[in-house]
């Protein structure tokens, strides 16, 4: 009983800590919303711009892993 | 002689259709198991290698394997450059002509980002951090690759069948408690395991650190340790202490994020193929693969970038308040 307990409140803290992943994809939204923006404006700095919004995207997104990681931590490490 | 060559897109494609049907057939005989997922790497053998006195045993582990097979990858391909570069061809073919493209994309991004002065100190290590880590996320294509390896008993195992003698495979069904087997494999993504991210980490930040010192001089810990406006300006003299402590914990926060974001991109990647692999298994894992590539590619790009950028910035230091007061 106690580790059926233990076992449903891993599932949960995972399902919870991916909460977090709502900001990452806030973030991703508002970069591509950027450079999407500037492309349509400027079509010539599509390489560059693209480029960058890969790398914002990466970096808005490292975030939102983390909380998969701390997800993976709680149902796989034991 | 161009104009000789046939269209093939008419064979691949069936080719691909075959595989296809073969995947769904195989995939009927034997179901894939969804593989024990832990986030250490697994052991290998039971003995460990040596043990040292404070920090413990040593095992040889399969994301070790894997390291020496990403070395053996690349010094055979340097080994090749540096052959066909002594024939002293002008026009380089092959592998040769790949690494010579990718270098001078390189080293011009690098230019581009840390001026030319620095470009020759910097661009060893952005180029060495980005192919490590690009050809220990690629070699994942090899096949074999986290599915072969050795039985295991385990608690929560699955049946074996025997094929031939000596070789058997996991099937896809609940063994009695106890008497299951699970699966190690012999090589396993080397990013699925924090040593290998947490040293790559711990190599960047302290060249970072190193390149600050060469650039700078011990003038490098002013950016941290910065009491020379305490007394001169009344408020904000105490905030550029506060702020160059900040800069202090930052240097360590950015180890840690460059520990995790490549550990846990690529291990999302794992569980998310091992899981798909069990839900959907034919031609939904290729297309999962496919978007594993585009991340792993991604994130040697970027490990390999910040670590550029923040040596770039370690080059130029912060010393606005000179040049501010130079310009008045």
């Amino acid at each position: 009983m106690t580790g059926d307990i233990v076992e449903a409140a891993k599932f949960i803290g995972a399902g919870l800590a991916m909460i977090g992943a709502l900001g990452g994809g806030i973030g991703i939204g508002m970069s591509v919303h950027g450079a999407m923006n500037g492309m349509a404006r400027n079509p010539d700095a599509y390489g560059n711009l693209l480029t960058n919004m890969i790398l914002g995207i990466a970096f808005s997104e490292a975030i939102a892993i983390y909380c998969l990681v701390v997800a993976f931590v709680m149902l796989f490490v034991s | 002689m161009e104009s000789k060559r046939k269209w093939r897109w008419g064979v691949h494609r069936w080719i691909v259709l075959l595989l296809i049907i073969l995947g769904a057939v195989g995939v009927s005989y034997y179901a894939p198991v969804q593989p024990h997922i832990q986030a250490a790497a697994e052991k290998l053998t039971e003995k460990p290698w040596f043990s040292l006195p404070v920090i413990g045993d040593f095992y040889p582990v399969n994301t070790f394997t894997s390291m020496l097979l990403t070395m053996v990858i690349i010094i055979g391909v340097a080994y090749t450059v540096k052959r066909t570069l002594a024939k002293g061809e002008m026009v380089p073919r092959g592998i040769t002509g790949v690494m010579e493209l990718a270098v001078e994309a390189l080293y011009n991004m690098t230019e581009g980002t840390t001026g030319a002065k620095w470009a020759k100190k910097i661009f060893p290590w952005f180029a060495t951090i980005l192919l490590v880590v690009l050809v220990a996320n690629l070699i994942k294509l090899l096949p074999g690759y986290e599915t072969i390896g050795i039985l295991h008993h385990s608690e929560h195992g699955y049946e074996v069948q025997q094929l031939t003698s000596g070789i058997a495979t996991v099937v896809n069904t609940k063994a009695h408690e106890g008497e299951g087997y699970v699966l190690t494999p012999f090589f396993r993504a080397q990013a699925t395991d924090l040593n290998f991210t947490l040293s790559l980490a711990l190599i960047s930040i302290f060249m970072v650190q190193v390149i600050g010192f060469q650039a700078q001089g011990p003038r490098y810990l002013e950016k941290f340790f910065n009491f020379r406006t305490l007394f001169s300006k009344p408020i904000f003299g105490f905030m550029d202490v506060i702020v160059g402590l900040l800069e202090l914990i930052s240097e360590f926060a950015k180890i840690i994020s460059f520990t995790f974001r490549l550990f846990g991109n690529m291990f999302a990647g794992f569980v998310l193929m091992a899981v798909i692999g069990v839900l959907i298994p034919t031609f939904a894992p290729a297309v999962v693969m496919l978007f594993e590539l585009f991340i792993g590619l991604i994130q040697a790009y970027v490990f390999g970038m910040l670590t550029m950028v923040f040596m770039a910035q370690a080059t130029q230091g912060h010393g606005g308040g000179e040049e501010h007061a130079a310009a008045h």
